[in-house]
Protein backbone atom coordinates (compact mmCIF):
# COMPACT_ATOMS: atom_id res chain seq x y z
CA UNK A 1 0.00 0.00 0.00
CA UNK A 2 1.18 3.38 -0.98
CA UNK A 3 0.79 5.32 2.34
CA UNK A 4 2.16 8.78 0.43
CA UNK A 5 -1.26 8.91 -1.87
CA UNK A 6 -2.95 8.07 0.66
CA UNK A 7 -2.12 11.09 3.12
CA UNK A 8 -2.75 13.38 0.02
CA UNK A 9 -6.81 12.64 -0.19
CA UNK A 10 -8.63 15.68 0.99
CA UNK A 11 -10.07 14.32 4.16
CA UNK A 12 -14.06 13.70 4.79
CA UNK A 13 -16.13 14.70 6.87
CA UNK A 14 -17.99 12.40 9.39
CA UNK A 15 -21.36 12.69 7.48
CA UNK A 16 -19.70 12.05 4.60
CA UNK A 17 -17.25 9.84 5.55
CA UNK A 18 -20.31 7.53 6.93
CA UNK A 19 -22.41 7.46 3.83
CA UNK A 20 -18.68 6.08 1.91
CA UNK A 21 -18.75 3.33 4.28
CA UNK A 22 -22.39 2.67 4.13
CA UNK A 23 -22.83 2.67 0.12
CA UNK A 24 -19.37 0.50 -0.19
CA UNK A 25 -20.43 -1.85 2.57
CA UNK A 26 -24.06 -2.44 0.88
CA UNK A 27 -22.23 -2.92 -2.60
CA UNK A 28 -20.09 -5.27 -1.22
CA UNK A 29 -23.13 -7.26 0.62
CA UNK A 30 -25.08 -7.37 -2.90
CA UNK A 31 -22.08 -9.30 -4.67
CA UNK A 32 -21.46 -11.63 -2.04
CA UNK A 33 -24.85 -12.57 -1.39
CA UNK A 34 -25.17 -13.10 -4.94
CA UNK A 35 -22.57 -15.73 -6.12
CA UNK A 36 -19.74 -13.07 -6.91
CA UNK A 37 -16.12 -14.47 -5.33
CA UNK A 38 -14.06 -13.16 -2.91
CA UNK A 39 -11.55 -11.52 -5.01
CA UNK A 40 -14.14 -9.59 -6.77
CA UNK A 41 -16.11 -8.08 -3.27
CA UNK A 42 -13.38 -7.19 -2.41
CA UNK A 43 -12.10 -5.33 -5.14
CA UNK A 44 -15.01 -3.47 -6.05
CA UNK A 45 -16.00 -2.48 -2.27
CA UNK A 46 -12.56 -1.11 -2.75
CA UNK A 47 -12.77 0.55 -6.22
CA UNK A 48 -16.25 2.67 -4.95
CA UNK A 49 -15.15 3.55 -1.25
CA UNK A 50 -11.66 5.34 -2.71
CA UNK A 51 -14.07 6.45 -5.58
CA UNK A 52 -15.77 8.17 -3.38
CA UNK A 53 -13.30 10.07 -1.57
CA UNK A 54 -12.03 7.67 1.69
CA UNK A 55 -8.75 7.70 1.42
CA UNK A 56 -8.05 4.03 1.87
CA UNK A 57 -10.37 0.90 2.90
CA UNK A 58 -9.33 -2.53 4.71
CA UNK A 59 -11.72 -4.91 3.73
CA UNK A 60 -12.42 -8.78 5.23
CA UNK A 61 -14.42 -11.11 3.21
CA UNK A 62 -15.47 -13.25 5.99
CA UNK A 63 -18.66 -16.46 4.76
CA UNK A 64 -21.62 -14.41 6.25
CA UNK A 65 -20.06 -11.14 7.08
CA UNK A 66 -18.08 -8.21 5.55
CA UNK A 67 -15.68 -5.69 7.69
CA UNK A 68 -14.87 -2.44 5.95
CA UNK A 69 -12.36 0.23 7.74
CA UNK A 70 -12.57 3.31 6.17
CA UNK A 71 -9.94 5.67 6.50
CA UNK A 72 -9.22 9.29 5.72
CA UNK A 73 -7.54 12.31 6.73
CA UNK A 74 -7.07 11.13 10.69
CA UNK A 75 -9.83 9.60 10.92
CA UNK A 76 -11.16 6.09 10.13
CA UNK A 77 -14.39 4.09 10.79
CA UNK A 78 -15.32 0.58 11.13
CA UNK A 79 -18.43 -1.39 10.21
CA UNK A 80 -19.39 -4.84 10.20
CA UNK A 81 -22.74 -6.26 7.96
CA UNK A 82 -24.26 -9.58 8.26
CA UNK A 83 -24.69 -11.18 5.06
CA UNK A 84 -26.98 -14.19 4.35
CA UNK A 85 -26.16 -16.11 1.18
CA UNK A 86 -28.94 -15.97 -1.27
CA UNK A 87 -29.55 -17.76 -4.86
CA UNK A 88 -27.28 -16.81 -7.84
CA UNK A 89 -28.25 -13.76 -9.41
CA UNK A 90 -25.33 -12.77 -12.00
CA UNK A 91 -27.19 -9.49 -13.11
CA UNK A 92 -27.05 -7.81 -9.78
CA UNK A 93 -23.03 -8.93 -10.24
CA UNK A 94 -22.76 -7.47 -13.46
CA UNK A 95 -24.79 -4.19 -12.46
CA UNK A 96 -23.03 -3.35 -9.09
CA UNK A 97 -19.81 -4.18 -11.04
CA UNK A 98 -21.05 -1.71 -13.79
CA UNK A 99 -21.82 0.71 -10.95
CA UNK A 100 -18.42 0.54 -9.54
CA UNK A 101 -16.47 1.72 -12.88
CA UNK A 102 -18.82 4.64 -13.27
CA UNK A 103 -18.38 5.50 -9.79
CA UNK A 104 -14.42 5.20 -10.35
CA UNK A 105 -14.87 7.90 -13.70
CA UNK A 106 -16.75 10.00 -11.47
CA UNK A 107 -20.00 9.70 -13.88
CA UNK A 108 -22.15 8.96 -10.42
CA UNK A 109 -21.61 10.69 -7.49
CA UNK A 110 -22.84 10.00 -3.40
CA UNK A 111 -26.76 10.43 -3.96
CA UNK A 112 -26.87 8.73 -7.05
CA UNK A 113 -24.88 5.95 -6.53
CA UNK A 114 -27.71 5.30 -3.60
CA UNK A 115 -30.57 5.55 -5.55
CA UNK A 116 -28.61 3.46 -8.15
CA UNK A 117 -28.12 0.54 -5.47
CA UNK A 118 -31.40 0.90 -4.27
CA UNK A 119 -32.63 0.17 -7.92
CA UNK A 120 -30.57 -2.57 -7.99
CA UNK A 121 -31.60 -4.32 -5.16
CA UNK A 122 -35.55 -4.14 -6.29
CA UNK A 123 -34.47 -5.43 -10.08
CA UNK A 124 -36.77 -8.55 -10.86
CA UNK A 125 -35.89 -11.55 -12.72
CA UNK A 126 -34.90 -10.63 -16.39
CA UNK A 127 -36.92 -13.86 -17.76
CA UNK A 128 -40.32 -15.41 -17.08
CA UNK A 129 -40.29 -17.76 -14.39
CA UNK A 130 -41.70 -20.59 -16.64
CA UNK A 131 -39.10 -19.84 -19.43
CA UNK A 132 -36.49 -20.54 -16.42
CA UNK A 133 -38.70 -23.98 -15.60
CA UNK A 134 -38.34 -24.87 -19.81
CA UNK A 135 -34.45 -23.79 -20.07
CA UNK A 136 -33.81 -25.83 -16.70
CA UNK A 137 -35.41 -28.91 -17.97
CA UNK A 138 -33.48 -28.30 -21.60
CA UNK A 139 -30.28 -28.14 -19.57
CA UNK A 140 -30.89 -31.18 -17.67
CA UNK A 141 -31.88 -32.94 -20.47
CA UNK A 142 -29.05 -31.73 -22.38
CA UNK A 143 -26.77 -33.25 -19.85
CA UNK A 144 -28.62 -36.23 -19.91
CA UNK A 145 -27.93 -36.30 -23.75
CA UNK A 146 -23.93 -35.67 -22.93
CA UNK A 147 -24.31 -38.85 -20.91
CA UNK A 148 -25.31 -41.10 -24.03
CA UNK A 149 -28.70 -40.60 -23.48
CA UNK A 150 -31.53 -42.01 -26.21
CA UNK A 151 -34.71 -39.92 -26.89
CA UNK A 152 -37.19 -41.60 -23.98
CA UNK A 153 -34.23 -40.66 -21.36
CA UNK A 154 -34.31 -37.30 -22.48
CA UNK A 155 -37.94 -36.64 -22.43
CA UNK A 156 -37.85 -38.16 -18.72
CA UNK A 157 -35.27 -35.92 -17.73
CA UNK A 158 -36.78 -33.17 -19.19
CA UNK A 159 -39.94 -33.34 -17.72
CA UNK A 160 -38.81 -34.56 -13.88
CA UNK A 161 -36.31 -31.46 -13.82
CA UNK A 162 -38.71 -28.86 -15.15
CA UNK A 163 -41.32 -29.93 -12.28
CA UNK A 164 -38.47 -30.29 -9.57
CA UNK A 165 -37.81 -26.56 -10.74
CA UNK A 166 -40.97 -25.24 -10.58
CA UNK A 167 -40.98 -27.03 -6.75
CA UNK A 168 -38.13 -25.08 -6.21
CA UNK A 169 -39.10 -22.16 -7.12
CA UNK A 170 -42.65 -22.25 -4.75
CA UNK A 171 -40.70 -23.28 -1.85
CA UNK A 172 -37.98 -20.61 -2.34
CA UNK A 173 -41.06 -17.95 -2.57
CA UNK A 174 -41.91 -19.31 0.55
CA UNK A 175 -38.42 -18.65 2.37
CA UNK A 176 -38.23 -22.15 3.06
CA UNK A 177 -34.61 -23.63 4.58
CA UNK A 178 -32.26 -23.61 1.12
CA UNK A 179 -31.55 -26.82 2.49
CA UNK A 180 -34.90 -28.37 3.32
CA UNK A 181 -35.59 -27.11 -0.47
CA UNK A 182 -32.53 -28.98 -1.84
CA UNK A 183 -33.84 -32.47 -0.19
CA UNK A 184 -37.83 -31.69 -1.69
CA UNK A 185 -36.48 -30.82 -4.95
CA UNK A 186 -34.35 -33.73 -5.22
CA UNK A 187 -37.18 -35.83 -4.35
CA UNK A 188 -39.41 -34.79 -6.60
CA UNK A 189 -36.79 -35.43 -9.74
CA UNK A 190 -36.07 -38.30 -8.71
CA UNK A 191 -39.12 -39.53 -8.41
CA UNK A 192 -39.75 -38.09 -11.49
CA UNK A 193 -36.99 -39.92 -12.94
CA UNK A 194 -37.82 -43.18 -11.28
CA UNK A 195 -40.68 -43.48 -13.97
CA UNK A 196 -37.89 -44.28 -16.53
CA UNK A 197 -36.68 -47.06 -14.81
CA UNK A 198 -40.36 -48.48 -13.96
CA UNK A 199 -41.73 -48.13 -17.31
CA UNK A 200 -38.67 -49.44 -18.97
CA UNK A 201 -37.97 -46.43 -21.04
CA UNK A 202 -35.07 -47.10 -22.49
CA UNK A 203 -32.31 -49.52 -21.50
CA UNK A 204 -30.14 -47.43 -19.36
CA UNK A 205 -32.79 -45.79 -17.83
CA UNK A 206 -30.22 -44.37 -14.58
CA UNK A 207 -29.20 -41.79 -16.71
CA UNK A 208 -31.93 -39.88 -15.96
CA UNK A 209 -31.70 -40.03 -12.50
CA UNK A 210 -28.23 -38.92 -12.86
CA UNK A 211 -29.42 -36.16 -15.31
CA UNK A 212 -32.44 -34.78 -13.86
CA UNK A 213 -30.99 -33.07 -10.25
CA UNK A 214 -28.03 -31.63 -11.99
CA UNK A 215 -30.52 -28.37 -11.40
CA UNK A 216 -29.33 -28.45 -8.09
CA UNK A 217 -25.69 -29.26 -8.09
CA UNK A 218 -23.65 -26.36 -6.42
CA UNK A 219 -21.45 -25.20 -9.11
CA UNK A 220 -21.49 -21.45 -8.35
CA UNK A 221 -20.29 -22.99 -4.67
CA UNK A 222 -17.69 -25.24 -5.56
CA UNK A 223 -15.94 -23.28 -8.43
CA UNK A 224 -16.30 -20.14 -6.42
CA UNK A 225 -14.48 -22.49 -3.79
CA UNK A 226 -11.89 -23.20 -5.75
CA UNK A 227 -10.87 -20.38 -6.86
CA UNK A 228 -11.03 -18.12 -3.71
CA UNK A 229 -8.38 -20.77 -2.43
CA UNK A 230 -6.16 -19.85 -5.81
CA UNK A 231 -6.34 -16.64 -5.04
CA UNK A 232 -5.47 -17.24 -1.11
CA UNK A 233 -8.96 -16.93 0.21
CA UNK A 234 -8.80 -20.13 2.28
CA UNK A 235 -11.95 -19.21 4.39
CA UNK A 236 -14.29 -18.10 2.20
CA UNK A 237 -12.51 -21.01 0.05
CA UNK A 238 -13.57 -23.71 2.50
CA UNK A 239 -17.17 -22.54 3.93
CA UNK A 240 -18.18 -22.54 0.20
CA UNK A 241 -17.00 -26.07 -0.71
CA UNK A 242 -18.28 -27.27 2.54
CA UNK A 243 -21.88 -25.57 2.12
CA UNK A 244 -21.33 -27.11 -1.73
CA UNK A 245 -20.73 -30.80 -0.22
CA UNK A 246 -23.73 -30.30 2.30
CA UNK A 247 -25.81 -29.40 -0.41
CA UNK A 248 -24.44 -32.50 -2.60
CA UNK A 249 -25.95 -34.59 0.40
CA UNK A 250 -29.01 -33.14 0.83
CA UNK A 251 -29.42 -34.20 -3.41
CA UNK A 252 -28.37 -37.91 -2.29
CA UNK A 253 -30.65 -37.96 0.51
CA UNK A 254 -34.10 -36.76 -1.47
CA UNK A 255 -32.84 -39.08 -4.32
CA UNK A 256 -32.09 -41.94 -2.35
CA UNK A 257 -35.69 -41.38 -0.61
CA UNK A 258 -37.15 -41.10 -3.82
CA UNK A 259 -35.39 -44.38 -5.40
CA UNK A 260 -36.12 -46.41 -2.42
CA UNK A 261 -39.97 -45.58 -1.93
CA UNK A 262 -40.53 -46.77 -5.43
CA UNK A 263 -37.56 -49.49 -5.19
CA UNK A 264 -35.57 -48.39 -8.30
CA UNK A 265 -31.90 -49.06 -8.14
CA UNK A 266 -29.63 -46.16 -9.48
CA UNK A 267 -26.75 -48.22 -10.72
CA UNK B 1 -12.48 -39.36 -34.53
CA UNK B 2 -16.20 -39.10 -34.31
CA UNK B 3 -16.27 -35.87 -35.76
CA UNK B 4 -20.69 -36.24 -35.90
CA UNK B 5 -20.12 -36.90 -31.76
CA UNK B 6 -17.99 -33.50 -31.25
CA UNK B 7 -21.29 -31.58 -33.13
CA UNK B 8 -23.62 -33.32 -30.85
CA UNK B 9 -21.10 -32.14 -28.11
CA UNK B 10 -20.91 -28.54 -28.85
CA UNK B 11 -24.55 -28.23 -29.28
CA UNK B 12 -25.72 -30.09 -26.18
CA UNK B 13 -23.41 -28.49 -23.72
CA UNK B 14 -24.17 -25.24 -25.33
CA UNK B 15 -27.47 -25.26 -24.37
CA UNK B 16 -26.66 -26.47 -21.17
CA UNK B 17 -24.97 -23.26 -20.66
CA UNK B 18 -27.45 -21.30 -21.73
CA UNK B 19 -30.34 -23.10 -19.22
CA UNK B 20 -28.07 -22.27 -16.56
CA UNK B 21 -27.42 -18.91 -17.36
CA UNK B 22 -31.09 -18.49 -17.65
CA UNK B 23 -31.37 -19.98 -13.95
CA UNK B 24 -28.41 -17.52 -12.63
CA UNK B 25 -30.43 -14.70 -14.34
CA UNK B 26 -27.42 -13.39 -16.66
CA UNK B 27 -28.25 -10.09 -18.79
CA UNK B 28 -29.87 -11.02 -21.93
CA UNK B 29 -27.36 -9.97 -24.14
CA UNK B 30 -24.51 -12.66 -22.99
CA UNK B 31 -26.79 -15.07 -23.44
CA UNK B 32 -25.15 -16.20 -26.64
CA UNK B 33 -21.39 -15.81 -25.34
CA UNK B 34 -22.29 -18.15 -23.03
CA UNK B 35 -23.60 -20.39 -25.14
CA UNK B 36 -20.24 -20.41 -27.32
CA UNK B 37 -18.18 -20.24 -23.92
CA UNK B 38 -20.34 -23.31 -22.92
CA UNK B 39 -20.33 -25.30 -26.47
CA UNK B 40 -16.33 -24.41 -27.09
CA UNK B 41 -14.98 -25.54 -23.97
CA UNK B 42 -17.03 -28.38 -23.60
CA UNK B 43 -16.29 -29.73 -26.82
CA UNK B 44 -12.54 -29.31 -26.20
CA UNK B 45 -12.77 -31.21 -23.41
CA UNK B 46 -14.23 -34.24 -25.41
CA UNK B 47 -12.29 -34.21 -28.12
CA UNK B 48 -8.89 -34.46 -25.96
CA UNK B 49 -11.11 -37.50 -24.37
CA UNK B 50 -11.01 -39.15 -27.32
CA UNK B 51 -7.96 -38.49 -28.26
CA UNK B 52 -6.65 -40.58 -24.56
CA UNK B 53 -6.41 -37.66 -22.52
CA UNK B 54 -7.81 -38.58 -19.09
CA UNK B 55 -10.59 -36.89 -17.34
CA UNK B 56 -8.90 -34.27 -15.29
CA UNK B 57 -6.41 -32.64 -17.56
CA UNK B 58 -8.89 -32.44 -20.48
CA UNK B 59 -11.29 -30.02 -18.09
CA UNK B 60 -8.52 -28.25 -17.14
CA UNK B 61 -7.76 -27.53 -21.05
CA UNK B 62 -11.69 -26.96 -21.83
CA UNK B 63 -11.97 -25.03 -18.75
CA UNK B 64 -9.04 -22.72 -19.87
CA UNK B 65 -10.35 -22.13 -22.88
CA UNK B 66 -14.05 -21.21 -21.48
CA UNK B 67 -11.33 -18.63 -19.58
CA UNK B 68 -9.55 -17.19 -22.25
CA UNK B 69 -13.09 -16.72 -23.78
CA UNK B 70 -14.64 -15.34 -20.88
CA UNK B 71 -11.83 -13.11 -20.65
CA UNK B 72 -12.46 -11.97 -24.67
CA UNK B 73 -15.95 -11.37 -24.05
CA UNK B 74 -15.80 -9.30 -20.99
CA UNK B 75 -14.24 -6.78 -22.93
CA UNK B 76 -16.32 -6.72 -26.16
CA UNK B 77 -19.57 -6.90 -23.96
CA UNK B 78 -18.37 -4.71 -20.71
CA UNK B 79 -19.39 -7.62 -18.64
CA UNK B 80 -17.26 -9.45 -15.60
CA UNK B 81 -16.15 -12.44 -16.88
CA UNK B 82 -17.13 -14.38 -13.94
CA UNK B 83 -20.72 -14.37 -16.17
CA UNK B 84 -19.35 -16.68 -18.38
CA UNK B 85 -16.49 -18.38 -16.90
CA UNK B 86 -19.38 -19.78 -14.53
CA UNK B 87 -21.71 -20.39 -17.22
CA UNK B 88 -19.32 -21.93 -19.89
CA UNK B 89 -18.01 -24.21 -17.33
CA UNK B 90 -20.89 -25.53 -16.02
CA UNK B 91 -21.34 -28.42 -18.26
CA UNK B 92 -18.09 -29.69 -17.01
CA UNK B 93 -18.68 -29.74 -13.31
CA UNK B 94 -18.72 -33.16 -12.30
CA UNK B 95 -22.11 -34.10 -11.10
CA UNK B 96 -22.55 -37.19 -12.25
CA UNK B 97 -19.37 -38.19 -10.77
CA UNK B 98 -20.26 -36.32 -7.25
CA UNK B 99 -23.81 -38.15 -7.71
CA UNK B 100 -22.00 -41.73 -8.00
CA UNK B 101 -19.88 -41.04 -5.20
CA UNK B 102 -22.74 -39.88 -2.88
CA UNK B 103 -24.48 -43.01 -3.54
CA UNK B 104 -21.68 -44.88 -3.22
CA UNK B 105 -21.34 -43.40 0.47
CA UNK B 106 -25.16 -44.56 1.48
CA UNK B 107 -23.99 -48.09 -0.39
CA UNK B 108 -20.84 -48.49 1.89
CA UNK B 109 -23.44 -47.59 4.85
CA UNK B 110 -25.84 -49.78 3.95
CA UNK B 111 -23.80 -53.00 2.51
CA UNK B 112 -23.02 -56.20 4.15
CA UNK B 113 -19.04 -56.04 5.64
CA UNK B 114 -17.68 -58.79 3.04
CA UNK B 115 -18.94 -56.43 -0.18
CA UNK B 116 -18.00 -53.57 1.26
CA UNK B 117 -14.38 -52.93 -0.14
CA UNK B 118 -15.03 -52.62 -3.63
CA UNK B 119 -17.89 -49.90 -3.12
CA UNK B 120 -15.47 -47.93 -1.15
CA UNK B 121 -12.42 -48.25 -3.64
CA UNK B 122 -15.33 -47.19 -6.56
CA UNK B 123 -16.60 -44.10 -4.13
CA UNK B 124 -13.48 -43.22 -3.03
CA UNK B 125 -12.26 -43.21 -6.84
CA UNK B 126 -15.66 -41.27 -7.66
CA UNK B 127 -14.40 -38.75 -4.79
CA UNK B 128 -11.04 -37.97 -6.49
CA UNK B 129 -12.39 -37.27 -9.70
CA UNK B 130 -14.71 -34.98 -8.19
CA UNK B 131 -11.77 -33.22 -6.36
CA UNK B 132 -9.57 -33.01 -9.45
CA UNK B 133 -12.01 -32.24 -11.74
CA UNK B 134 -13.29 -29.12 -10.15
CA UNK B 135 -9.77 -28.00 -9.01
CA UNK B 136 -9.28 -27.74 -12.90
CA UNK B 137 -12.33 -26.21 -13.58
CA UNK B 138 -11.22 -23.24 -10.81
CA UNK B 139 -7.73 -23.19 -11.94
CA UNK B 140 -8.83 -22.76 -15.67
CA UNK B 141 -10.83 -20.33 -15.85
CA UNK B 142 -9.17 -18.32 -13.36
CA UNK B 143 -5.93 -19.19 -15.74
CA UNK B 144 -6.13 -15.96 -18.05
CA UNK B 145 -6.23 -13.66 -14.91
CA UNK B 146 -3.28 -15.29 -13.14
CA UNK B 147 -1.33 -15.06 -16.17
CA UNK B 148 -1.90 -12.03 -17.41
CA UNK B 149 -3.73 -9.56 -14.87
CA UNK B 150 -0.74 -10.20 -12.13
CA UNK B 151 -1.45 -6.84 -10.74
CA UNK B 152 -0.64 -5.45 -7.46
CA UNK B 153 -2.97 -6.61 -4.79
CA UNK B 154 -5.41 -3.63 -3.73
CA UNK B 155 -6.69 -4.77 -0.52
Amino acid sequence: MDQEAVIEKPPLDHETLRDVIDLSLWAGQMLLQHGADTDRVESVVHLIGTSLGAAWLDILVSPNALIVTTISGDEFRTKVRRVVTLGVNLSIVCAINDLAYRISWGEVDRVEARAELLRISAVRSNYNRWVVVGMVGLACASLSRLFGADLGVFAVTFLSSAAAMFVRQEMSRRHINAFMIVVVTAFVAGAGASTATLFQLSPNPQIALAASVLLLVPGVHLINSLRDMINGHMVTGLVRGFTGAVISMCIALGLLLAMQLLGVSGL
Amino acid sequence: MNWLNILQDLFWSGVVAVGFAVLFNVPRKTLIACFICGALGHALRTLLMQLGVTIAPATLAGAALVGLLSDYFARRLETPSLVFGICGAIAMVPGSFAYRAMLGLIRIATSAPATTEPILMETAVNFINTGLILAAIALGITMPMLLFRRRKPVV
